[in-house]
């Protein structure tokens, strides 16, 4: 701790020394009477129209008042124009006050300094999730502002026992980094444990929630273990359910400990609509989901090793559109899945104003001209089209990039040994994710090990007046949504 | 551990030996078989299905049905014969249908039955059939204007022809082959043949014209005895044979009523054997039957008119079907409702007396006791004839 100097002026000249006297650093001296006070704020993070009407405006009405003079410091402290005003000693502390937008004054007559909230809102206010769409509920998505995404799940959540807990990460970036959780429904083991390794972080910077994700958990799938949203209704849910979320400074996405495989194919919209539409909705997302998994490798494995299960005309059909193709029909499968996989890596990255030139190139020239150009067969295309149109119907990235990298697990078993080789990945592919395991949930809970109360909400959904648990597979304090007792 | 268990695991891999590998294009799918005997020589003719796309229609992905054929003392000899002419491996797990031609069945169908029961690829549920007049390559030479192959015509021919006239019943190979072995059991076999010229229906000019010049046609049913061919029944005696078999639900029948034809659609037809004792058996056939066509005066709104209908239906039957049992017993002397196998499964000490003389002595005094309840359910959609409600 280094003391602050009972001098303005000599404050100001450290603090410049400090940045290196960068350019967006404003600072200013005002004698009241033989008092300097001095104000130094970033013009780049601090309103500086804030700053005037607040501060220079208190000060000059203070100027008025005669009796001042013997101690400034008190009377500014006690009579600015600020809701939040800070009083620190600690000259160390002023970079990080400085670069988070907050002003500094300081008096000659003092080793303390006044610290208050002058914060230019950086961000883009709140708008409509664009990751993760819906069609019925709340459409406001978290932001860039730290304090505007604790508030969207405070304004949600009112219950004094939605508790968050601050750390800071980065010796450079000073993230804020907040740990939401109900305080008398999460397991407070976990939240200590998220805490200490939060903690322990030693790193020059975090910029994104996805940068924390790594640390808080050893992800040895290729599934995410991690769940990440921009919707503070999931974010809510999952907080009533006894997670635990993890809000970073800056970054638009959540994180939610513990998830497992069932969070990433749920949407919060299931919570919204009819109970049985959401089943049958959810059923088809099941048979999507082995859809886009299973596809290309089953036909892959029947039309190389396991002829005799395809029905004779379909065989037939397929047998003649193969005719002239000269690759083997692995290679086939795996080039037009390659093909597609970069149509989709590019349509990310590219300007949305550039869409239309890119779908004209792979709808017509790699669809149908490969085609009728003899490199590929057209149930080849179908199926690898009906295979991606199905993996796009999750919404998490990373639970996509799970899919795709199974997929080509699969692919590669069902090219050498057939249908068997393909039972035998499924096979691993069960064990690999069976035995995953985070913060002392399975990952295919409430599947395996299986759970029957919280099978009313998993593969098919009950209206909820008749869900009275919360999903017990996760550790909590308070089992009960309704009814029960409150308290246990 | 795990990655032991893993290892093991991937290691099973190859202990199955079924694993063979190849490219869709690179077999020749044989959708459909012929066994002909030309000289002392085997002639097996093998429809593939996809032996080339038709130049005018490449993208529909529609394919060019070819007969290749080849000669050989064995099944086998005439299989490579085959292969040679074929550029492409060729692939038995697609069969569809395999014709015998009556030689062959004459001669004993267990000289060829083993080549396609002990290739580990055919699936053996195809149909079986027997040509009738025509050799089996002519038959599968036809092309029809109803379905994409030849072969497929055949199945679906005896599909439908199951639904509605219940002459013919498909068999599968294995059926056919359970049905030899088995013991006090005869087999029966459909059969089929080539109406008009089969030299035309050949090309593909036959698809283009209204009415084609040649096309398939299911005939009844041959009696075999053991593995040989014995004769052909007649269409009405296929009917009932097949509903004694119980491998028909459905079938059409004609009474003579008022000196006009009445004819009835018959459903849910099933039929029961019981064993009395060794001599004695109980036929039991039950069914619902629908006015099909009457064009007699008759009133039917009278029930007892209905019920005289009815009970001739009845006895028609009956008396249809003491005819086909005497036929059995006297001209065929085979015992394809299997009566022996119902002796075989209740008295077995007395069937090994008796086996060897079954279908010569002692099938053909065994006493049949039939009974019909044949149901008049429904006249249709009409009420009344049309004579009748002519005359008010």
């Amino acid at each position: 701790m280094e003391k602050i100097i009972k001098s303005a002026k000599k404050n100001i000249e450290k603090v410049k020394k400090l940045y290196g006297n960068s350019s967006d650093l404003t600072t200013r001296i005002i004698k009241l009477g033989k008092i300097n006070v001095g104000i130094i704020f970033m013009e780049s993070s601090s309103a500086a129209l804030t700053v005037s009407e607040h501060i220079i405006k208190s000060i000059n009405m203070i100027e008025n008042d005669k009796k001042i003079f013997e101690s400034v410091f008190d009377n500014l402290k006690n009579r600015i124009f600020n809701s939040q005003v800070i009083t620190i000693n600690d000259f160390e502390k002023f970079p990080y006050f400085l670069s988070a937008g907050f002003t500094i004054i300081i008096t000659d007559d003092s080793d303390e300094a006044i610290v208050m909230e002058t914060r230019l809102p950086l961000d883009r206010g709140v708008t409509e999730s664009s990751s993760e769409p819906i069609l019925r509920g709340p459409k406001d998505s978290f932001t860039e502002s730290h304090a505007k995404n604790l508030g969207l799940i405070r304004k949600r959540i009112k219950d004094k026992n939605l508790w968050f807990d601050e750390v800071k990460i980065g010796r450079r970036t000073q993230t804020r980094v907040n740990i939401a959780y109900i305080n008398d429904i999460a397991d407070k083991k976990e939240v200590n444990y998220i805490k200490k390794t939060l903690k322990n972080i030693d790193i020059d910077g975090i910029l994104d929630s996805g940068n924390l994700r790594e640390y808080l958990i050893n992800e040895k799938s290729a599934f995410p273990q991690v769940q990440s949203t921009e919707r503070p209704d999931l974010v809510c849910q999952s907080l009533l359910n006894g997670k635990i979320a993890i809000i970073v400074e800056n970054s638009p996405f959540v994180l939610l400990v513990p998830a497992v495989f069932i969070d990433f194919t749920h949407t919060p919209e299931d919570y919204y609509q009819k109970p049985l539409n959401i089943s049958l909705t959810r059923i088809l997302k099941f048979i999507s989901l082995l859809i886009t998994l299973f596809t290309p490798a089953i036909y892959i494995a029947i039309t190389t090793f396991d002829q005799v299960v395809v029905p004779n005309e379909l065989l037939i059909s397929l047998a003649v559109q193969r005719e002239s193709v000269p690759f083997p029909t692995s290679l086939e499968i795996i080039l037009l899945m390659t093909i597609f996989e970069i149509l989709r890596e590019s349509d990310i990255r590219m300007p949305s104003n550039m869409g239309t030139a890119m779908s004209i190139v792979g709808a017509l020239v790699l669809g149908s001209a490969a085609v009728d150009a003899g490199i590929v067969s057209p149930i080849a295309v179908i199926v690898v089209a009906f295979t991606s149109i199905c993996s796009l119907i999750f919404t998490d990235i990373d639970f996509m990039n799970g899919i795709r990298f199974w997929r080509f697990i699969f692919i590669i078993f069902a090219s050498f040994l057939g249908l068997i080789g393909l039972v035998v990945a499924v096979m691993i592919f069960i064990i690999k994710l069976a035995s995953l395991e985070n913060f002392g949930v399975s990952y295919l809970s409430p599947f395996s090990p299986f759970n029957i109360s919280a099978q009313k909400d998993a593969l098919v959904r009950f209206s909820t007046p008749n869900i009275f648990k919360r999903p017990s597979y996760i550790k909590i304090k308070n089992y009960f949504k309704q009814g029960g007792s409150h308290e246990k | 551990m795990k990655n032991k268990i893993i290892i093991l695991l991937i290691l099973c891999l190859f202990l199955c030996g079924c694993g063979n590998y190849r490219e869709l294009n690179q077999i020749a799918i044989i959708t459909g078989i012929g066994i002909d005997k030309k000289d002392d020589n085997y002639e097996v003719s093998m429809l593939i299905a996809n032996a080339g796309k038709s130049e005018t229609s490449s993208k529909e992905g529609e394919s060019k049905p070819t007969v290749y054929s080849g000669k050989g003392s064995s099944l086998i000899e005439a299989t490579k014969e085959v292969d040679r002419k074929t550029p492409k491996q060729l692939y038995f797990g697609h069969i569809n249908v395999v014709l015998i031609s009556e030689d062959i069945a004459k001669e004993g169908f267990l000289n060829v039955a083993d080549w396609l029961l002990r290739n580990p690829e055919s699936r053996k549920k195809f149909y079986l059939l027997m040509t009738k007049d025509k050799t089996a390559k002519e038959v599968l030479e036809i092309v029809s204007p109803l379905e994409a192959f030849p072969s497929q015509n055949i199945g679906t021919l005896m599909e439908s022809n199951e639904e509605t006239q219940a002459i013919a019943s498909s068999i599968t190979y294995s059926d056919f082959i359970n049905n030899i072995l088995n013991e006090g059991l005869e087999p029966v076999l459909p059969s089929i043949t080539v109406a008009g010229s089969s030299k035309e229906g050949e090309s593909k000019a036959n698809l283009d014209k209204t009415s084609p010049s040649s096309y398939l046609k299911l005939e009844t049913l041959a009696i075999f005895k053991g593995d040989k061919f014995q004769d052909y029944t007649n269409a009405n005696d296929s009917k009932l044979i097949n509903i004694l078999k119980n491998t028909v639900k459905q079938s059409v029948f004609t009474i003579n009523y008022d000196k006009t034809k009445v004819n009835f659609n018959m459903k849910n037809i099933k039929s029961k054997i019981t064993i009395q004792n060794n001599q004695k058996f109980n036929i039991k056939v039950k069914g619902d039957a629908t006015l099909a066509e009457i064009n007699s005066n008759t009133n039917l709104n009278d029930e007892k008119i209905i019920n005289n209908i009815e009970s001739k239906l009845n006895n028609q039957i009956t008396k249809d079907i003491n005819n086909l049992i005497k036929k059995l017993q006297t001209k065929y002397k085979s015992d394809i409702l299997g009566l022996g196998n119902m002796i075989y499964k209740n008295y077995p000490d007395t069937w090994q007396k008796i086996k060897n003389n079954w279908n010569d002595t002692y099938f053909p005094k065994a006493q049949i006791n039939i009974q019909t309840d044949i149901q008049l359910v429904s006249t249709g959609s009409l009420e009344n004839t049309i004579r009748k409600e002519y005359q008010k």
